[in-house]
């Protein structure tokens, strides 16, 4: 009976351990029809709490504290959401650092779209499909809406999706989503192919279609300023069991599998978007004189300065150190002075050094290690760097020994002189008087 | 003060005219000091011991730290929340006279156990000085003249409101005590020229290195002397007393004057201290030439003089032309071509053309600040042309010079003030002599310069009318007794209206603190606005310590002095590059001036407004200067052009051109000013200073957020938005692509329920087939 209420206990520390997951659904049947998505996380230690979208009681926060750190939108139809949840308060979660995942399909509601625009991205319009007459799969129902997407269309970064190499092909029917291209912080994590576009499919084409090729986005992140991070679906039905467990093969030939990398990639994405990989931070900073081991008042031009950032990541639930080769400081005064690759020290112990320009001024010791993936690592330190003091220049210098000997003499020589005219001029006198 | 009287009293035969003449002129001269000193104190006790303007600030700032850290760590003083990332090393760019000077008076107060706030000796340094300068004004026109006119000439320059503006209370400035130093140094190089002795000649260039600590005029005097020494060689004046003091005067000077970090080797390296070295070559070559002269025929002498003069004048000044191409002597600086051409700093140095006092000064000002003295300086000077002789060359250069620079810009009225006030004395001295003689004035003089005390005394100090050995006319005098009590009268008169006019101007032009604004209501009450101390003290509560305040140049002073924060330019206009960046920023549109903003770290920035009390000191009618100092620097970016209208007008209603609309500096300004209605009269969103609505009354601000707007709205505050506040980048409406349809919520307060599109309903009751 003890060890129950213990390993009770324990598997509710451990479900904490992960962080409270709110799950908006259109309707029941989707948490049967993305068991095995749910169960992936739930085994992962997130506790999820399923909700149905326009549920009266929606609440993201109580008394100004958020209930939930994740939130998981799988209801594509929803038009308006229930209780206290609209675009709005979803944004402003994302604000304070919650991680949120949606998923759309070809009716996506209105307030997806919205909180999509908030974000970066916009889902094109009802009804349509993200079309591919070349890439479809064996069992489409001949719209061509059921795509083979090969892993190459994975975005290049094994922080998110893991390794491309083992993935098998994946299964994908919903609609594209554009994003926004002059904006720096959106990831395409899965695009289509150059031979797809995004139209009603039993609607003739009238118009040029919104999303052409591989600019035709099929699952958008992003990873906001706050490092919060978003992740937009044009599919729930790539979530789901069936494309989780059944076989996938390009109608053309080629592609082929016995069972799709879905799982793989769903899984891949969502310990990304729940921020599982990629988390960076600062662990310590040090600077100081070359020599010393405290950081000075204030550094002087041309001093020989060491500087040490330690950095770690979060893995497996612990925080570690951090191992790579491309972080770097920049010296900054508005423009870098200085600018060089941090030596790694191992166990996450980043060290430079380098002597302080011939200028004064406020500086700042600058790391800012923005790698896709990762959450941006950014630290400043602001130092003084003053001028030489009064006591700091040369006594003497070199080239004005010449100088100084002239002003010596002169002075030898004026006293010399007076004595010697004083004297002759007594002479003179005292000869006159005689 | 009172050397000037014991000197008097210490002259062996003693008797009694002698006895009560020191007696008059030391009373005088302390009335004198107490007056000057009292009439300075209207802001003291209408407001408070404060510190006014904007440059006391910084002095009174940098006095506290020196008397907190003492002298070497001022010395090596390096301000990082100066001009904030370059910062300002203070030891090496200031005159540290003013600051040695008061923390010396602190120091010995408080060896003596009398413990005075630094700010209260700062407060008063100014006053007390104005009183030694009236005593040096005294002691050099009684060297050109007569004591009596050093009476009149030290009561004269004590009230006189040319330097009160100066010098009021607060007014923690420089030229406090530099005006001071200035009439010292003339005394002295007048004593050295007269006396021929080294003694007076290093005494003078004691008080000039003074002088060079105080305040950048010191070029004033190195310009001026050597002048003088010049026309009496051209005047054929050449003595050896003028060789001995001069010499000794320039050479000790110039070593001294080098000594000061922030000249440094100016004097041998720049255009301006050119002229004392080559009037210092010249002299020699006078003195070799005088020599020769003795030892040759006068027609070998012609020849050399022509000759050998000529070379050696052509030689000098092939150097001096030679070294400034190379570099080793910099040319005229941009304030001081300002000086020749008045047009100069306008086209090529808007940051000295945007300065009030950098401005040529109006017809008007003159009489304001001198008042009679300007009517009757020309008499003196033309009794000093009359009767020339080796000092008198002096004052009547000093007056020529002075009315020069005076004209040009009105900041060197203050320069002008004391030659006014001296040659005005001597004026007034003849007059009241001419006037005010008792039938029997025999006996009276008994030397030379030592004038009687023939006149009574006239109002309420200025009160002698001296005698002049020289003026003595002996036969029977044609003025009779009627005119000369109706010209006593009248003079009388005038110098009581001199009084009344210099206590009014000073009590109501030149006693305001600048930082306390008062405002009088239509029933005499008065209304105190306190908004920048209000605003500077939010600002030193309410941010972070080091918290970087972005404002126009002229309130950095004042940001660093009161709240204690990080500027990034300020009243030190040392970097014109740097105030042009902040130009930029308030000038372009916002988010040209984030860019900028997140580069220089600024956290907040600080606007004047005065658009709701109608104060017209306010960033908006200062705004064109910002305009033009960033568009010399970056003209591919800013042009002057843009901000006026086509018929070339400064307009901020709705007829202004869109560009001033929508910069920075007009949306901080009228941030939410369109909403405000300041009574039913005027519409909403009148700028009551520039009398018009303003043009953009629906101002947005992205990157930045209203943190604090004072009780007048005269300062207002801002803070910039960090990059990532701006979490998420959305797609604005406008924007785009696929425009999804106007949805209107069908939520309320009861009925909280969502919506889902083809949710499958459950109907009661119904069976399911």
């Amino acid at each position: 009976m003890k060890y129950l209420i213990f390993l009770i206990f324990a598997l509710v520390i451990g479900a904490k351990a992960q962080g409270n997951t709110l799950v908006l659904l259109d309707n029941q049947v989707i948490k049967e029809t993305h068991s095995l998505f749910f169960k992936s996380l739930q085994d992962r230690g997130y506790s999820l709490v399923f909700k149905i979208a326009d549920d009266a009681s929606l609440n993201l926060s109580k008394y100004g504290e958020y209930l939930y750190e994740n939130l998981i939108i799988f209801a594509p139809s929803v038009v308006e959401f229930g209780g206290n949840l609209n675009v709005d308060t979803v944004t402003q979660f994302i604000d304070n650092g919650g991680n949120v995942l949606v998923a759309g399909s070809e009716v996506t509601g209105d307030v997806l779209r919205e909180l999509a625009s908030e974000v970066g991205f916009e889902v094109d319009e009802e009804g349509a499909f993200v079309i591919d007459h070349l890439n479809y799969d064996i069992s489409d129902e001949g719209q061509h809406t059921k795509l083979v997407i090969s892993s190459e269309n994975l975005i290049d970064a094994p922080v998110i999706i893991g390794s491309k190499k083992g993935i098998a092909p994946l299964l994908y029917q919903g609609t594209g989503i554009l994003v926004d291209s002059e904006n720096p912080l959106v990831l395409p994590l899965i695009t289509a192919d150059s031979t797809a576009y995004s139209y009603q499919p039993d609607h003739p084409i009238k118009e040029y279609p919104h999303a052409i090729g591989r600019d035709t986005v099929l699952i958008a992140g992003l990873q906001a300023r706050n490092n919060a991070r978003v992740v937009f679906s044009g599919s729930i039905s790539f979530f789901s069991d069936e494309y989780f467990t059944s076989s996938v093969q390009r109608a053309l030939g080629g592609l082929k599998a016995e069972k799709s990398g879905n799982q793989d990639v769903a899984t891949a994405i969502s310990q990304w978007v729940f921020k599982e990989h990629g988390r960076l931070r600062v662990k310590s900073v040090q600077h100081h004189k070359a020599g010393e081991k405290t950081p000075p008042q204030d550094y002087t031009i041309m001093d020989d300065v060491v500087y040490k950032i330690g950095i770690e990541i979060y893995d497996n639930g612990k925080w570690t150190a951090f191992s790579a080769n491309d972080v770097q400081l920049e010296f900054v005064r508005i423009d870098p002075f200085v600018r060089t690759t941090l030596k790694n020290n191992g166990n996450g112990i980043y060290e430079a050094k380098f002597k302080i320009p011939d200028v004064y001024g406020v500086y700042q010791f600058k790391v800012d290690y923005d790698r896709v993936g990762y959450t941006r690592l950014y630290s400043t330190t602001q130092v003084s760097v003053r001028p030489l003091q009064h006591t700091q220049y040369e006594r003497f210098i070199d080239c004005a020994y010449p100088y100084y000997a002239g002003a010596f003499s002169m002075m030898l020589g004026v006293f010399v002189f007076s004595i010697v005219f004083l004297h002759m001029k007594d002479d003179d006198k005292k000869s006159k008087h005689e | 003060m009172s050397q000037a009287g014991t000197k008097k009293g210490a002259v062996s035969k003693l008797n009694r005219n002698a006895a009560i003449n020191s007696l008059i002129i030391c009373v005088v001269l302390l009335l004198a000091w107490v007056a000057g000193f009292a009439s300075r104190l209207f802001a003291v006790i209408r407001f408070e011991s404060i510190i006014h303007e904007f440059d006391p600030w910084f002095n009174y700032r940098a006095t506290a730290y020196m008397v907190k850290h003492g002298f070497y760590n001022f010395l090596n003083w390096f301000d990082e929340r100066a001009w904030y990332p370059l910062g300002r090393i203070v030891g090496g760019t200031v005159y540290p006279g003013l600051m040695i000077t008061s923390g010396s008076i602190h120091y010995i107060l408080h060896l003596l156990n009398i413990n005075v706030h630094i700010r209260d000796i700062c407060v008063f340094l100014a006053p007390i000085f104005s009183g030694l300068t009236a005593i040096s004004t005294y002691l050099l026109t009684r060297e050109l003249w007569s004591s009596g006119a050093g009476l009149f000439a030290a009561c004269f320059i004590a009230i006189v409101p040319g330097y009160i503006s100066r010098s009021v209370a607060g007014s923690y400035d420089n030229e406090g005590i530099a005006i001071f130093a200035l009439q010292f140094t003339y005394f002295l190089w007048i004593k050295s020229v007269k006396t021929g002795s080294v003694f007076w000649a290093v005494a003078a260039s004691l008080s000039y290195f003074y002088m060079v600590s105080a305040w950048g005029g010191y070029v004033f005097i190195i310009n001026l002397i050597p002048l003088h020494v010049f026309v009496l060689l051209l005047m054929g004046r050449y003595s050896n007393r003028l060789f001995t003091s001069y010499t000794t005067f320039y050479i000790l000077g110039l070593v001294m004057s080098m000594q000061i970090p922030f000249v440094g080797f100016q004097p041998i390296r720049t255009s301006e201290h050119m002229a004392a070295a080559g009037v210092f070559a010249l002299l020699f070559a006078v003195a070799v030439l005088k020599y020769l002269q003795s030892m040759m025929s006068k027609s070998e002498f012609k020849f050399l003089v022509i000759w050998g003069g000529s070379l050696a004048a052509g030689l000098v000044f092939a150097t001096v032309v030679a070294l400034t191409y190379a570099g080793y002597i910099a040319p005229w600086s941009g304030r001081f071509y300002s000086l020749w051409d008045t047009g100069y700093a306008k086209i090529h140095i808007p940051i000295i053309a945007s300065v009030s006092e950098h401005q040529p000064t109006t017809w008007f000002s003159f009489f304001f600040d001198l008042h009679v003295l300007i009517a009757t300086f020309p008499a003196g000077l033309w009794y000093c042309i009359k009767h020339v002789n080796d000092e008198r060359v002096f004052v009547i250069l000093y007056a020529l010079s002075a009315v020069y620079f005076a004209g040009v810009m009105v900041r060197l009225m203050l320069t002008l003030t004391p030659v006014v006030c001296m040659l005005s004395g001597i004026a007034f001295s003849i007059l009241l002599e001419l006037y005010l003689r008792e039938e029997d004035s025999g006996p009276s003089e008994i030397e030379g310069d030592e004038s009687t005390q023939g006149g009574k005394r006239l109002y309420d100090k200025a009160g002698k009318a001296p005698k002049i050995k020289h003026e003595q006319v002996k036969e029977q005098d044609p003025i009779g007794p009627n005119i000369r009590s109706i010209a006593a009268v009248v003079l009388v008169l005038l110098l009581m209206l001199f009084v009344v006019h210099c206590t009014w101007v000073t009590s109501n032009a030149y006693s305001s603190p600048s930082i306390v604004l008062a405002s009088y209501g239509s029933d005499g009450t008065r209304q105190i606005l306190d908004d920048f101390r209000e605003a500077y003290f939010w600002l030193s509560q309410n941010t972070a310590d080091d918290a970087r305040v972005m404002s126009w140049w002229d309130y950095g002073y004042q940001i660093a002095g009161m709240a204690n924060r990080t500027t990034l330019v300020d009243n030190n206009t040392w970097n014109n590059s740097h105030i042009a960046l902040v130009g930029k920023a308030m000038s372009s549109n916002e988010s040209a001036a984030y860019e900028i903003m997140t580069a220089l770290d600024v956290d907040y920035v600080l606007v004047i407004f005065g658009g709701v009390i109608g104060y017209s000191g306010d960033d908006i009618n200062k705004f064109l200067w910002m305009v033009r100092i960033a568009e010399g620097e970056h003209p591919k970016d800013i042009r002057e052009s843009d901000y006026f209208t086509e018929q070339g007008e400064f307009r901020i209603d709705a007829e202004g051109s869109q560009i001033l609309l929508n910069c920075l500096m007009y949306k901080l300004s009228y941030y939410k000013f369109g909403e405000l209605r300041l009574d039913y009269r005027s519409p909403a969103g009148f700028d009551r200073t520039r009398n018009a609505v303003i043009g953009n009354k629906d101002i947005n601000l992205t990157y930045l957020e209203e943190a604090y707007t004072s009780e007048h709205w005269l300062v207002r505050i801002y803070r910039v938005k960090k990059p990532d506040e701006f979490n998420r980048p959305r797609i604005p409406v406008a924007n785009r692509v696929i425009k999804s349809s106007s949805f209107i919520s069908k939520k309320n307060s009861k009925r909280k329920k969502g919506l889902i599109k083809n949710k499958p309903v459950v109907i009661k009751g119904k069976r399911s087939q």
